[in-house]
């Protein structure tokens, strides 16, 4: 059963903490990113670290947009890696294995952010 | 490109003209004036005036070595030998017929075989089709590896002879040993009591020679002999039947190799190769360790008569045509290139085949003569009547990325245009450049074009050569130049700071000149392309196996202060502790203007390579149509290998580091152990089809060998592991054989 104040549940908690991960290698791509653009480097880095650290806050929110901010940088990752790259399976692991791992763990948590997103237009009405 | 020209001027400006100044007074004799800005470039030098005379004021930096003038210090001549005399090259006595100029066909009478060197076997017991079923024949413990209290400095890169009814070896510290081939059972074993202190970068003795005297009758003590070069700098003869000492040979079996070097200490100077025979003339050359200053010991290459162990020339790069030993308190030139591959012996042409490296100082190169410049990373002919070159052939011009020759040049024939054979050699290089020359003049067989490289460089009066020699008739062992998408991690977090390291760095390919404002990435690194396993040539199928690597090194130069703050100091600095260990080059190159920083190109949190796989790969060359490649695949798994140094346990053959050579049969079998996943296999020549593996008790860093006994072939790897490959150190040789052959 859904708890009513305040207090969340284990899944919601673990949300959180992929949230706080995903900003975390949202900011280090961003950083690192820019560092790398300046350098000559390639531009996906920055770009690709913006929607990151917007989807973790929203995740930290309690919103379901979060999640489909990463899966849409996600999406963006793998079209950019298979052009860069092209279907080298060598190639790929580095630039979509951990981020596709962590895009399953963000799937299963939309809805837990629905159900938090429920809980407050619920709470917002009452 | 005009953006960062301008950065490196004002850097070097900054950063690099104070201490060339301080080093002003390496000037050539002559020169006069007041300490300039520059140091004299390549052809302003006047040749071995540069060296410091016994007059020169002691060096100024922090750190540095004693004067090349100096005493030897106490344990250099680690036997205390006496000098040992000269005679005359005419007077060598005829040489006897050499096992190893026709081995029987279950010998393996040399390093590489016979004196061709072509790590090929006429045995043909073992098959593809069998190879599955090899077992452990016998394991033999040589008893040398790193005890308690020891940095390990450990990689034996033993290959055994078996010649008649003994497998011979050195263990990593240089005691000799007769094995019964059948059992591995000891037979005699002669220990030389080799400190600890005078291991260099790496414990390990390649192999000995197998030798038969022309002037001790047969069935007399040292008729047959076992002649060995140790890290302590002795040539050692020792008779084949007993293990005693040849008290005819040298000072009581013993000759003194320090002798003319000049000031060194303990670990400076040491030999790892077998020294080849040829013509009745031991040739002996030794390496020098990388980095430490620029008047290192000498890399004098010295003939001996194999009989009497007696001096009979030098071949002294920056005096050309004197031959002597130095007498009194004069040494051999200092700072010149040292050989520290094994040479080739050709007895038909009386010549020694010497793979040299680097002019001391690896990665700055104004303070070399002109004389230096033309033989270093070169395959240099010395006639071995006079210990003159016939030929010189550069693979390399004007070294500073430690492209030295680590491999044996390999000889064959190959078809002339006329029809008739012509004498070749194979030189494999660290470039992954293989150069085929005629080996009576020197020339290339197959074509070498000399192609524009960044030239004059960011170092100030360090200019680098305009051209390069490229092999462009061979298949290059390597993969293209680096680019930013070849950066791998394991997510993508590393991957980017790979990508922010390379980006860092300068890097124009092969030939990127050393900086010293920012690292540069040196691709092929100095652990190759091909390095000491060499290649390995079937003359009946003309085929060529090389096996080869993709490690990166990320180097740097560093100014004087910031070498004395990073505490690099030569080896013979009072202040030194030994102990050492990580990659090899790192190092004050006291003398100079810099110091150098060697890395390699990884993730040093990781510890992965920044590069994608694979990072060790192996080729098969068609000789004889066309040169074109057969069959080529990475060459090791991943196994042993993983992030932070843990084993994945993966077999994918993901292509790692290798370290050691191949041998090829008449079987159709080629035996590579070499990767760092600890394994040795068995790989059919002809589609490059791993036939058989099996896990080694520690890395199998050394060439293989194969041989016959009671009727049936074995295959032997030393499984001695290398400490800068991080493989497990073992002191075991493992024997293998089919089915019913156990020992």
């Amino acid at each position: 059963m859904p708890n009513t104040y305040g207090s969340r549940t284990l899944t919601e908690w673990l949300t959180l903490v992929l949230g706080v991960v995903i900003i975390l290698v949202g900011l280090f791509f961003v950083i690192a990113g820019a560092d790398l653009a300046m350098l000559g480097g390639s531009v996906y880095y920055v770009i690709c670290g913006i929607p990151l650290v917007a989807g973790g806050v929203f995740m930290l929110m309690g919103r379901t947009l979060g999640a489909f901010l990463y899966l849409g940088a996600l999406a963006y990752t793998w079209v950019w890696s298979l052009w860069e790259v092209g279907f080298s399976p060598v190639d790929l692991l580095p630039r979509d294995f951990g981020p596709t791992l962590l895009g399953i763990l963000v799937a299963l948590t939309i809805p837990v952010l629905r159900r938090m997103e429920t809980r407050r237009t619920l709470r917002g009405t009452v | 490109m005009r953006r960062s020209h301008l950065l490196a001027t004002v850097a070097c400006a900054t950063l690099a003209c104070a201490p060339l100044a301080a080093n002003a007074q390496f000037a050539p004799a002559g020169s006069g004036g007041s300490p300039t800005s520059s140091v004299p470039g390549p052809g302003n030098g006047s040749g071995n005036s540069f060296e410091p005379t016994e007059n020169t004021p002691a060096a100024k930096s922090r750190f540095s070595g004693p004067s090349p003038y100096a005493p030897q210090a106490p344990g250099v001549n680690a036997a205390n030998l006496p000098d040992i005399g000269s005679m005359d090259p005419n007077d060598v006595p005829q040489m006897a017929p050499q096992q190893s100029a026709s081995p029987a066909s279950g010998d393996w009478a040399a390093y590489g075989h016979d004196d061709s060197q072509m790590r090929y076997s006429p045995l043909s017991e073992i098959t593809p089709q069998n190879a599955d079923q090899l077992k452990v024949a016998f394991v033999y413990h040589t008893g040398s590896y790193p005890r308690p209290g020891q940095t390990n400095k450990w990689a034996a890169e033993t290959t055994p002879i078996k010649v008649g009814d003994g497998l011979y070896m050195c263990s990593a510290q240089n005691d000799i040993m007769k094995l019964d081939p059948a059992t591995g059972k000891e037979i005699w074993r002669h220990n030389i009591n080799e400190k600890y202190e005078a291991i260099p970068y790496t414990a390990a003795c390649k192999g000995v020679t197998y030798f038969t005297s022309s002037q001790v009758p047969e069935g007399q003590p040292c008729h047959n002999r076992i002649l060995e070069g140790t890290l302590d700098m002795r040539l050692i003869a020792v008779d084949a039947a007993t293990g005693n000492l040849c008290e005819g040979f040298g000072n009581g079996g013993q000759v003194n190799l320090m002798q003319g070097l000049g000031e060194s200490v303990p670990g400076f100077v040491s030999m790892t190769t077998p020294p080849p025979v040829v013509n009745g003339v031991v040739v002996v050359n030794h390496e020098v360790l990388d980095g430490q200053r620029r008047w290192a010991p000498s890399g004098v290459i010295r003939g001996y008569d194999a009989e009497s162990g007696k001096f009979l020339w030098a071949w002294d790069v920056n005096r050309p045509n004197d031959h002597s030993q130095p007498t009194g308190n004069n040494h051999y030139s200092r700072g010149t290139p040292n050989s520290w591959a094994a040479m080739t012996g050709d007895n038909a042409l009386g010549l020694v085949y010497v793979p040299t490296g680097n002019s001391a100082s690896d990665y700055y190169s104004a303070l070399r003569s002109p004389e230096e410049n033309k033989v270093s990373s070169a395959v240099v002919a010395l006639d071995v009547k006079t210990g003159s070159p016939r030929w010189v052939f550069q693979t390399v011009h004007k070294d500073v990325w430690d492209y030295d020759i680590g491999s044996q040049a390999t000889l064959m024939d190959m078809p002339g245009q006329d029809g008739q054979p012509v004498p070749a050699l194979i030189m494999p290089t660290k470039r992954g450049q293989t150069f085929v020359l005629d080996r009576r003049d020197g020339k290339p067989i197959l074509p070498v074009e000399e192609r524009p490289a960044p030239s004059p460089g960011v170092i100030p009066g360090d200019p680098r050569s305009p051209t390069q020699p490229w092999s462009t008739g061979m298949p290059a062992l390597r993969v293209p130049d680096l680019k930013e998408t070849d950066m791998w991690g394991m997510s993508p977090i590393d991957q980017l700071f790979c990508r922010i390291k390379f980006r860092r760095a300068n890097y124009t390919g092969e030939f990127t000149p050393p900086s010293v404002d920012k690292p540069w990435i040196e691709y092929p690194g100095y652990n190759g392309g091909s390095d000491w396993g060499s290649v390995s040539y079937d003359p009946q199928s003309g085929i060529l196996i090389a096996n080869w690597n993709i490690t990166p090194m990320y180097d740097q130069l560093v100014t004087r202060k910031k070498a004395d703050e990073l505490g690099l100091m030569p080896i013979d600095d009072p202040n030194y502790k030994p102990g050492g260990g990580g990659a090899e080059g790192n190092g004050a190159m006291d003398g100079t203007p810099y110091g150098i920083v060697v890395t390699p190109f990884w993730d040093q949190y990781t510890g992965m390579m920044c590069n994608r796989p694979p990072y060790g790969m192996i080729t098969a060359i068609d000789m004889e149509h066309g040169q074109k490649v057969l069959w080529q695949h990475p060459l090791g798994t991943a196994r042993a290998n993983g992030p932070w140094g843990l084993p994945t346990g993966l077999p994918w053959e993901i292509g790692t580091p290798n370290n050691g050579g191949s041998v090829v049969t008449a079987g159709g079998v080629v035996f590579i152990a070499a990767a760092t996943d600890n394994q040795i296999r068995a790989i059919d020549e002809h589609t490059g089809k791993v036939v058989w593996s099996a896990v080694l008790p520690g890395g199998g860093q050394a060439n293989p060998m194969t041989y016959e006994a009671n009727g049936h072939q074995y295959v032997a790897i030393m499984a001695g592991g290398h400490h800068f490959m991080m493989t497990p150190v073992s002191d075991q040789l493992v024997v293998y054989a089919l089915p019913d052959h156990k020992g």
